[in-house]
């Protein structure tokens, strides 16, 4: 349901993604690694429109995103393709000035028009599933990060989207943190949901990507099912990598 | 009020139509054979010019409105001082002196009610001609660039300049001592700015030739320079000799220097534009000056003298200039005046703030009113300039960006005086008052847009990413998300702003409001009791910002708490 073909973007001479594509079907998971600076926040980032790029163009379900998508003229179109495909963030990007529960309803009160109640019932009940159901009026100020992370992935799924951008969801965490998210990222990835993880979490690539896709300045380097991948990388910039994180 | 008519051709001037014309046709060019986008973006800024041109306000007939008003209204500086026009000791919301007694004895004449129009005194000649007033009438001498200008009435006062200086001074006993200094340097001489005894001063010093023999401080008020010589830090002042006599009780260690030099006449001035207002004044002059009724004012001020006897001389030789025997003449006026009024001597310490803490209190209103009307009209501008800034087209940043800069980069009272006085001449009017909020709102808009700028911007760039990413259009995010987290960082520049905004409403004195500094300055020349009037005013000043700071302190906790 989301392809992405032949992504070209630079900024001045710097080509940051060079002909990147990569096609996820409903209920799969892919992850994406490689070293920083690879490009991979920036891909993300295409489909979802917060980036704009020079040639290709990204399919989500029927509507498509191409280099002309302008954010002023097609914000209509950005709109909607944002309410299939939610974002979670590496800095959480909680709203201070609103506590847990009004961080949840925000969204699915004012733009998706759903009425405050029922929203604050669903809201309690993905509070329930990510732990969190004790913290509903405090202020992120008061939550650690893990729990922040959680309070946002709630918060995203507010909104019933389609599939999930992982933007490094655990790099800013400690090891215990991780896990406490990554727990519920698979329970979600269990639930069907679709996902585009980018991570540096080589447990959850092979415990629960279904693909792995390998980026190196800018390109695509290599792609495919994640056991195969991880046990017989095919590409050297790929061995070399795994070396590293193993 | 202005007397704005909307009238073409009848009452034009030759260049008004010649340029309402070129308007036109520069408009049928660009219209027609003008490139596209020079079309469309010139075309409507032309319109409007033309609609401006077109609404030219033109003077009615100045005697036929003034009689249809039935006020005759005549401008003065209250902070000038007396003899002329100062506030009164048992009401100083009004005003006294001897153009005031002969401001309303000449609009009897006239069979009108007189309505004085306070003005700065170096702007009284703008507000003439930016009919605020009808005639100006507040010890301006006959000279010829004002001639040039305005028309000048019948002298009703002959004035000289009066040198004055410290009882006993050792370095200035007469007017030859200013030119071979018995100090080793050249003496000061203060004098009221803008006044023929600057100008007489000024070349009597050699200023125009190198060699400087003696020093010219302009001041404001009229007795400041006297004030100044008794403190010492001038040597000596010229003043016009109805304010050295009127207040010579006031500065006893003050000494008449010499005989009064350089005579001149005071006159009344008018526009140019009608000369039937110029005919019945000088006609109620004429009467006023035959019948004994400009002595009787005079001598109640004590300002008559045998030199204003020459007044009816050329009273009388007016009358070869067409001046009809008025039916008052062969009324002799006998005896002495009524009542005499002499100057009190300063007022001290409780006095001044019995008496003047009421009139003080309620200009302070004023500078309230004034700050508190103006700010939140600055704020909500500043808000939609940002936003444009921030996140509008490019079309839309450039002349948003441009509105900043000028406003920032040029004086408020600039912009006050533009409001003011130049924009009647496009036909636009405003009164007074709510000329001041204008120009306080729309300076104030543009530091206030910087400041929130500021403040968007400082929110991390990821609050908008996210709000975006869940489907919230741009305005919706800034209006929910990103706003709401700015206003707590801009509660302390904002309040710091207001603080400023409330001392920068003096600057509304130049376009004759009366608010609390003004009063100041006026009841200190009145009263001479600045020290007192310092401090009262220093202490209203603070009453009223503390209170602001104390509000900013406490929003700024709720934000946080919140």
């Amino acid at each position: 349901m989301i392809t992405a073909h032949q992504i070209s973007k630079r900024f001045g001479h710097h080509e940051v993604l060079q002909g990147v594509s990569m096609k996820v079907e409903p209920g799969e998971v892919h992850a994406i690694i490689g070293p920083s600076g690879a490009g991979k926040s920036i891909f993300l980032r295409c489909i979802n429109g917060l980036e704009s790029f020079h040639s290709g163009s990204i399919q989500v379900g029927d509507l498509q995103l191409t280099p002309q998508t302008d954010a002023r003229g097609d914000a209509a179109l950005l709109q909607s393709i944002r309410k299939r495909v939610g974002m979670v963030f590496q800095q959480f990007n909680l709203f201070p000035h609103l506590n847990v529960l009004q961080n949840l309803c925000e969204s699915p009160v004012h733009v998706l028009g759903k009425d405050r109640g029922e929203s604050e019932t669903l809201a309690m009940q993905l509070l329930d599933r990510v732990g969190l159901a004790a913290k509903k009026d405090s202020y992120p100020r008061h939550l650690s990060g893990g729990q922040m992370q959680r309070v946002a992935i709630a918060r995203v799924l507010m909104m019933k989207p389609s599939a999930i951008l992982f933007d490094e969801p655990t790099s800013a965490l400690d090891p215990v943190m991780a896990s406490e998210v990554l727990a519920i990222m698979s329970q979600l990835a269990r639930d069907g949901l679709t996902m585009i993880v980018v991570t540096h979490s080589m447990s959850f690539v092979r415990g629960v990507a279904n693909k792995v896709h390998v980026f190196e300045n800018g390109r695509n380097v290599e792609s495919g099912p994640a056991q195969r991948v991880l046990q017989s990388p095919e590409h050297p910039v790929t061995r070399a990598f795994l070396e590293l994180t193993s | 009020m202005p007397h704005a008519s909307l009238c073409l051709g009848g009452n034009l001037s030759a260049d008004d139509r010649k340029s309402f014309a070129n308007a036109l046709r520069i408009q049928y060019f660009l219209f027609t054979k003008g490139l596209t986008h020079v079309r469309r973006r010139f075309g409507a800024f032309l319109l409007l010019t033309v609609v401006f041109a077109m609404w030219v306000s033109a003077y009615a007939d100045d005697l036929a409105s003034v009689r249809q008003s039935g006020v005759l209204r005549w401008a003065g500086d209250q902070e000038g001082g007396g003899p002329y026009v100062y506030p009164r000791s048992d009401n100083p919301n009004a005003v006294t002196g001897f153009e005031v007694d002969l401001a309303n004895h000449l609009s009897a004449h006239l069979n009108l009610k007189a309505q004085f129009v306070q003005g700065e005194w170096t702007e009284l000649p703008e507000m003439l001609q930016t009919n605020r007033t009808d005639v100006i009438l507040n010890g301006y001498e006959l000279t010829p660039q004002r001639r040039a200008m305005m028309n000048a009435s019948i002298p009703y006062y002959i004035y000289g300049l009066q040198l004055l200086a410290k009882k006993e001074s050792p370095i200035l006993t007469a007017w030859a001592d200013l030119k071979n200094a018995k100090a080793r340097r050249p003496l000061k001489v203060g004098v009221l700015t803008g006044s023929a005894a600057e100008v007489y001063m000024r070349a009597f010093c050699g200023e125009s030739n190198a060699k400087v023999t003696c020093e010219v401080i302009g001041y404001d008020g009229n007795t400041d320079a006297m004030r100044e010589v008794e403190t010492g830090k001038l040597d000596g002042a010229l003043e016009d000799t109805p304010i050295a006599t009127f207040y010579a009780a006031r500065f006893p260690s003050l000494a008449f220097i010499g005989k009064p030099v350089s005579e001149g006449y005071y006159v009344i001035y008018m526009r140019n534009a009608d000369p039937a207002l110029l005919q019945a004044v000088n006609a109620a002059l004429i009467s006023m000056i035959r019948d004994g009724e400009l002595e009787g004012i005079y001598r109640k001020y004590g300002i008559w003298n045998d030199e204003q006897q020459r007044l009816s001389a050329i009273a009388d030789n007016a009358r070869f200039y067409g001046y009809p025997e008025t039916a008052e003449t062969g009324k002799q006026r006998t005896g002495g005046p009524a009542e005499v009024i002499t100057t009190t001597v300063r007022e001290h310490g409780w006095n001044v703030v019995r008496n003047y803490g009421g009139v003080l209190l309620e200009s302070a209103g004023m500078t309230v009113i004034l700050s508190v009307v103006s700010f939140p009209i600055a704020i909500t501008i500043g808000i939609f300039v940002a936003i444009g800034r921030l996140y509008g087209p490019s079309w839309i940043r450039f002349p948003l960006g441009g509105y900043v800069e000028f406003l920032r980069g040029t004086p408020l009272m600039l912009q006050l005086y533009f409001i003011f006085f130049f924009l009647p001449e496009l036909g636009v009017a405003i009164p007074a008052f709510w000329t001041g909020i204008l120009g306080l709102a729309i300076n104030y808009s543009a530091y206030e847009s910087e400041i929130h700028r500021a403040g968007l911007q400082a929110i991390p760039h990821g609050q908008m990413e996210a709000a975006l990413s869940l489907g919230m259009s741009r305005w919706l995010a800034i209006r929910r998300i990103v706003a709401p987290q700015a206003i707590r960082l801009v509660i302390p520049p904002i309040v710091s702003d207001f603080i400023a905004l409330y001392k920068d409403t003096s600057v509304c004195s130049v376009i004759t409001i009366v608010e609390l500094t003004k009063r100041f300055s006026v009841l200190s020349m009145s009263t001479q009791a600045t020290l007192e009037l310092v401090l009262i005013t220093g202490l209203l000043y603070l009453l009223m910002s503390y209170p602001v700071a104390v509000l900013s302190r406490r929003l700024e906790h709720s934000r946080v708490m919140a």
